[in-house]
C-alpha cells in the first residue's frame, strides 16, 4: 500500500500538469462544498419549516375533527342535564333522557344518569339509568348492584370531586350482570345537582374510542410517520403498537432507560401544551409534533421521523453531491490533458535544455511562433543560448589571458625571489655568522622584502614590508630592495641608509607607496650593533622587543632630515629576529590575529635555536595557527646570530 | 351467637376436610389479579416445585365478582394470601385462619400527596383509598394522628390522583406508586409517608389457610409452604427468569400493565422480603408485629378483640 502511494506522490510531483490538475480540483471543491454546504443548510432549513407548518396543519385538522366530535358530546349533555333536576320526582323519566339522548345523537356510545346511595328510596341502593347504542340498536336498563359498584368509579366520581364537567381516561366498562359497551369509552361526566345545588349524582355520555382512534391512526403525512394519543395520566390510546395501547404510558420506557427528552415531551403534552420536540424514538431521530384535544386532557401527537422529512431532500443532496464528485473528476482529467498539452514546448525546452547543458551549444530550438509566456520563455532561452555561446567564446579568450598573465606572474613571482639572497648556509665560510631568512608572499608576488650582506667586517641586513599587495608593491619592493644594497655599500650607517632611500622613493612617488623597514648593521669585530627603525615592528633579541627609542617614518611618506638611529654594543652570541606584521597579525579563519604574546611564547627558550631551526618553527606556528586559512599578508622573517668568540 | 357460628363453621370445616379427602387438587388464590406480587407462587408452580411435592395445585385468580376471600369461605380455594391486617379483620369476626406462610416482612403501604407536602399537614385532605379494603393501617394513622382524612374509596386511585380529584392516595409502593411515577408525576420523598418508616411498620402478605382445611391437610399445608418458599428463594436469585414467569401469567390473564414495572415491583416485594433487622429473608410472622396491627386495629374499632399470634400460627 505504502509503495502505490509512494508512487502515486511520485507521479504527482514529477507531473505539473497532475499538480495543477489536482489544485485547481481542490480549490473547484473548495469552492463547491462551501456553496453546497450553505445551499443544502438553507433547503435543509426551509424543508424543516415546511415539514413543522404541514405536520402542523394535519395535526390541527385531526384535532379540529375529534374535537367537532367531542363538542356533540358535551353540547348533547348540556342540552338534557338540566331537564334532570326538574324530574327528580320520577326516577324512570332518567331512562327517557338517556336513550332520547343517543337517539338523537348517533355517534354517541352510551350514556349513564346515576345517582347517590339510596337516592330514590324505592329503587335501593343503586339507580343509574343506562343506554347504549350497539350498532344503532338502543338498549336501556337500570346499572347498579353488588358487582357494580358505580359509586367507586372514575366516571361517577370525577364529576362529584372535581364539582364541574370533566372527561375521563378512556377506560374498560364491566358490569358482570348487565349489558354494557364491548369498546373502548372515553366518558363525559357532569355531575347532578338538586335545586339546593347539592351533589346527588352525575350524567355521564360514552364516546366509543374505535372511531376517535382510526381518526387519529388515520393521520399520516409522512409515510413513516404515526400518531399517538395519551391520557392525561400519559397512558397510549393510540398508538400503532397495539403491545402499547393500555398497557404502557409515554414514561414506561423511561423507568428502565431514563430519557429526559421523552420525559419533557410526555410533561408538555400533559400539561396541554402545543408544539414540536425533536427526540429520538426507537434509536431515530424523529419530530414530534403534539397538541391537546379540547378539555379531555389527552393530547394528540405525530411522530415524524427525521429521514422520512429529509427523505427528498437528502436525495436530492446525495444526486448533487455525486454530480459535483464526477464532475471534479472529470474537471481533474480535462485540466490534466490541457495543461499537459499547454506543456508540451516546455518538455522540449527542457530536453534541449539539457542538450545544451551537455556542451552542445549549437542546438536549434523550435521556433512554434508562440508569442504567450511559453513562447516568451522560448525566445528568452533561445537569447540566452545566444548570449551563453558568445560568453563561452570570451571565457576562452579570457582564460588563455589570464594563463598567459600567470605565466607571467611566476616569472616576475622569480625574478623577485632572485632578488633576495636565497642560498642559505649565507656565509658558508665564516662560522661566526648563524643567518637564515624567507620570504613568503601571500599572493604571487609580495611587498615584502629582505636583504643581507658583508662587507669590510660588516654585516647589513635589513626587513621591509611595502604598503600595499601584489604587482605594484613587488615592483616597489624590487626598487627599495635595490636602494638599500646600493646605498649600504657605500658604508652608510642605518640611519643614513635610510634617510638616502627615502629621498630617493619619496621623488615622484605618485603612487604614494611607502615602506617600512628595519636597517641592521652589525661589526663582525665588536659585536656592535647599529640600527634604524623605519615604522617597522620591533625585532627580537633574544625572544625579548628590542628598547626602540626611537621608530622612524616608513620610508617615501615624505622627505625627512633625518633619521634617528640606535645602537647595541654587544649582539655577539644573542639572537636577532626581525620579521614582518605576516607573522604577528596572521589570521586565521575566525579571523583572529597569531599576536605579540604569542610570539613571544614562541620564542621563549627559543635562544639556542639555530636561525634556521628559529625561521622554521615560527613558520610552522603560522601555518597552524592559520589552519587552513588562506595568507592575509606577506611573511618575511630573519633571523641572525652573531656567534660569540668563545662559541 | 358467638357459639353458633363456631359452630356453623366447625360443620363446614368437616364436610371440606370430607371433600378434600376425595379431591387431590390444592386450589391457591392469590388476592389480587396476576403481577409480580406473586412471582414465588408463579415460580413454584411453573418449574415444578409443587408437583415435586406431590402436591397438584392449581393457581386460579379471583374474579371481579369473588373475591379471594369469598372464593375461600365458599370452599373453591384452599389457600389464599392476605395483608396481616385482613387476616386479623377475619379471625376476629370468628372465622380462624392459619398462617402457613409468611412472605412479607414490612409494610408496603405509602400515602402519597399530591400537593408536595407532607401528606401528615393536610388535616382533612381527600385521600383515595382502595375500595376493595387493605386501608386498615391508614384509617388507624387518620384516627391516632387525628389528621381526620375524607376516605375516597375508588377502583382507580391513581385516575382521581391524576386528575387531582383527591388530594393523597393510598398506594402500594411496589404497585400504585410506581403507576404514578410512570404516569410522569414526580413524587418527591417530602409527599411520601411510608408508614414502614413509623410506627406502623406492620408485615403484609401472608399465605392463609382456613383452619378446618388446615387441621385436615397439615402435611400438604406444610408442603405448600415449603414449596412456596422455595419458589420465592428461587425468584430472589433469578429476576430475570422470574420476570418472565410473571409476565406470561400477566399476558394469559390480559392484565394492563407492562414488563417495566412488573419488574419494579418485583425488585419492591423481594425488598419488602428482607426482615431490615437481621438483612436476611425470614419467612416467619413476627409475634410482634401481630401484636401491634392488634392494637391497633382494636384502637381503631375494627377488632373488637385481640387476635394473638398463637391464634394464627400453624401448629
Amino acid at each position: 500500500m505504502k509503495r502505490i502511494f509512494d508512487k502515486v506522490i511520485f507521479l504527482i510531483r514529477r507531473s505539473l500538469a497532475a499538480r495543477l490538475g489536482i489544485w485547481i480540483a481542490l480549490f473547484a471543491a473548495l469552492i463547491f462544498i462551501a456553496a453546497l454546504g450553505f445551499l443544502f443548510a438553507e433547503s435543509r432549513q426551509a424543508v424543516r419549516q415546511e415539514a413543522i407548518s404541514h405536520a402542523t396543519q394535519t395535526l390541527e385538522t385531526t384535532v379540529l375533527r375529534v374535537t367537532s366530535i367531542l363538542d356533540e358530546v358535551v353540547v348533547a349533555t348540556d342540552n338534557t342535564d338540566w331537564l334532570i333536576p326538574r324530574h327528580l320526582d320520577s326516577a324512570d323519566s332518567m331512562f327517557v333522557y338517556c336513550r332520547r339522548i343517543l337517539e338523537n345523537n348517533p355517534d354517541l356510545n352510551g350514556c349513564s344518569i346515576s345517582f347517590e346511595p339510596y337516592y330514590f328510596r324505592d329503587k335501593g341502593r343503586w339507580f343509574s339509568a343506562y343506554s347504549l347504542n350497539q350498532n344503532g340498536v338502543i338498549q336501556t336498563t337500570q346499572e347498579g348492584n353488588d358487582e357494580y359498584e358505580y359509586f367507586y368509579m372514575d366516571f361517577y366520581l370525577q364529576a362529584k370531586l372535581l364539582g364541574e364537567p370533566c372527561w375521563t381516561e378512556p377506560y374498560n366498562d364491566f358490569n358482570p350482570k348487565e349489558f354494557y359497551s364491548p369498546d373502548v369509552i372515553a366518558s363525559y361526566c357532569k355531575p347532578i345537582r338538586d335545586e339546593e345545588d347539592n351533589y346527588i349524582g352525575t350524567i355521564s355520555v360514552d364516546l366509543s374510542l374505535s372511531w376517535l382512534s382510526e381518526t387519529i391512526s388515520a393521520v399520516k403525512p409522512y409515510p413513516n410517520s404515526y400518531s399517538i394519543m395519551i391520557g392525561e395520566g400519559g397512558t397510549f390510546f393510540v398508538h400503532p403498537d397495539t403491545t402499547k395501547l393500555f398497557y404502557q404510558t409515554i414514561f414506561t420506557e423511561t423507568l428502565e432507560h431514563p430519557d429526559p427528552a421523552r420525559t419533557e415531551l410526555g410533561h408538555a403534552m400533559q400539561r396541554g401544551e402545543e408544539g414540536m420536540k425533536q427526540l429520538m424514538v426507537n434509536g431515530e431521530s424523529c419530530y414530534v409534533f403534539y397538541k391537546p384535544l379540547s378539555t379531555t386532557g389527552w393530547s394528540v401527537a405525530i411522530v415524524c421521523p427525521e429521514r422520512d422529512i429529509f427523505s427528498g431532500f437528502n436525495r436530492l443532496r446525495r444526486s448533487v453531491l455525486a454530480i459535483v464528485l464526477v464532475g471534479l473528476l472529470l474537471m481533474l482529467l480535462v485540466f490534466r490533458r490541457i495543461v499537459g498539452r499547454e506543456l508540451v514546448p516546455l518538455q522540449q525546452l527542457a530536453g534541449q535544455a539539457k542538450t545544451i547543458a551537455s556542451g552542445d551549444f549549437e542546438t536549434r530550438l523550435p521556433d512554434d511562433g508562440r508569442i504567450d509566456e511559453i513562447g516568451q520563455l522560448s525566445q528568452s532561452f533561445s537569447e540566452m543560448q545566444s548570449s551563453l555561446v558568445n560568453y563561452v567564446e570570451e571565457l576562452k579568450t579570457t582564460t588563455a589571458q589570464k594563463a598567459s598573465f600567470e605565466n607571467e606572474l611566476k616569472v616576475a613571482s622569480d625574478i623577485q625571489m632572485g632578488m633576495v639572497p636565497r642560498i642559505f648556509p649565507a656565509f658558508p665560510k665564516r662560522k661566526d655568522i648563524d643567518l637564515y631568512a624567507s620570504m613568503t608572499p601571500a599572493k604571487e608576488v609580495g611587498g615584502d622584502l629582505y636583504d643581507f650582506f658583508v662587507q669590510q667586517e660588516k654585516l647589513y641586513f635589513c626587513v621591509g614590508d611595502v604598503s600595499g599587495k601584489g604587482i605594484p608593491a613587488s615592483l616597489f619592493m624590487a626598487v627599495t630592495r635595490n636602494m638599500f644594497r646600493i646605498i649600504a655599500q657605500q658604508g652608510h650607517t642605518p640611519a643614513e641608509v635610510a634617510k638616502q632611500i627615502n629621498d630617493f622613493i619619496t621623488q615622484d612617488n605618485e603612487q604614494n607607496m611607502f615602506v617600512t623597514m628595519f636597517i641592521g648593521r652589525i661589526d663582525l669585530q665588536t659585536g656592535r650593533l647599529d640600527f634604524c627603525n623605519c615604522g617597522h615592528n620591533p625585532p627580537l633579541l633574544d625572544g625579548k622587543f628590542f628598547p626602540l627609542k626611537y621608530t622612524n617614518q616608513p620610508l617615501g611618506l615624505w622627505e625627512r632630515d633625518e633619521f634617528s638611529g640606535e645602537s647595541i654594543d654587544d649582539v655577539r652570541g644573542r639572537q636577532i629576529l626581525v620579521y614582518t606584521d605576516g607573522l604577528n597579525e596572521a589570521e586565521n579563519r575566525a579571523m583572529e590575529i597569531l599576536g605579540n604574546d604569542r610570539l613571544l611564547e614562541l620564542m621563549a627558550g627559543a635562544e639556542n635555536l639555530s636561525a634556521e631551526a628559529v625561521i622554521r618553527k615560527l613558520q610552522k606556528a603560522v601555518e597552524k595557527h592559520r589552519d587552513g586559512a588562506s595568507p592575509n599578508d606577506d611573511l618575511t622573517l630573519l633571523c641572525v646570530r652573531l656567534l660569540h668568540p668563545q662559541e | 351467637m358467638y357459639k353458633v357460628g363456631r359452630f356453623i363453621l366447625a360443620l363446614a370445616g368437616l364436610l371440606a376436610g370430607v371433600f378434600a379427602g376425595a379431591q387431590d387438587r390444592l386450589i391457591f388464590t392469590p388476592q389480587w389479579t396476576p403481577q409480580a406480587q406473586f412471582a414465588g407462587y408463579y415460580v413454584a408452580q411453573e418449574l415444578g416445585f409443587y408437583r415435586d411435592a406431590g402436591l397438584n395445585v392449581e393457581i386460579v385468580h379471583p374474579s371481579a365478582s369473588q373475591s379471594a376471600l369469598s372464593r375461600m369461605f365458599k370452599n373453591e380455594s384452599q389457600a389464599t394470601t392476605l395483608q396481616l391486617c385482613q387476616a386479623l379483620e377475619v379471625v376476629g369476626s370468628d372465622v380462624p385462619l392459619v398462617n402457613i406462610l409468611q412472605t412479607s416482612m414490612n409494610n408496603s403501604m405509602v400515602i402519597v400527596s399530591r400537593r408536595g407536602v407532607d401528606p401528615l399537614t393536610q388535616k382533612g385532605a381527600r385521600v383515595g383509598c382502595w375500595f376493595a379494603g387493605f386501608g386498615q393501617l391508614a384509617f388507624c394513622l387518620s384516627d391516632k394522628e387525628h389528621l381526620d382524612y375524607q376516605w375516597v374509596p375508588s377502583t382507580t386511585t391513581v385516575n382521581l390522583f391524576v386528575k387531582g380529584a383527591i388530594d393523597a392516595a393510598l398506594a402500594m409502593s411496589y404497585n400504585e406508586y410506581y403507576q404514578m411515577v410512570q404516569s410522569g408525576m414526580e413524587l418527591d420523598e417530602s409527599c411520601v409517608y411510608r408508614f414502614c418508616d413509623h410506627e406502623y411498620n406492620v408485615q403484609e402478605d401472608g399465605v392463609y389457610m382456613r383452619l378446618d382445611y388446615y387441621q385436615a391437610h397439615r402435611e400438604e399445608a406444610r408442603k405448600f409452604a415449603d414449596a412456596s418458599r422455595r419458589g420465592w428463594e428461587w425468584a430472589a436469585e433469578h429476576p430475570d427468569e422470574t420476570l418472565d414467569i410473571v409476565m406470561k401469567y400477566v399476558q394469559e390473564n390480559h392484565i394492563i400493565t407492562n414488563r417495566s414495572m412488573q419488574k419494579l415491583m418485583l425488585a419492591e416485594v423481594l425488598r419488602l422480603q428482607v426482615n431490615r433487622e437481621t438483612g436476611e429473608r425470614e419467612f416467619r410472622l413476627r409475634p410482634d408485629m401481630v401484636q401491634k396491627a392488634s392494637d391497633l386495629l382494636i384502637e381503631n374499632g375494627i377488632l373488637l378483640t385481640p387476635v394473638t399470634y398463637e391464634q394464627l400460627i400453624a401448629r
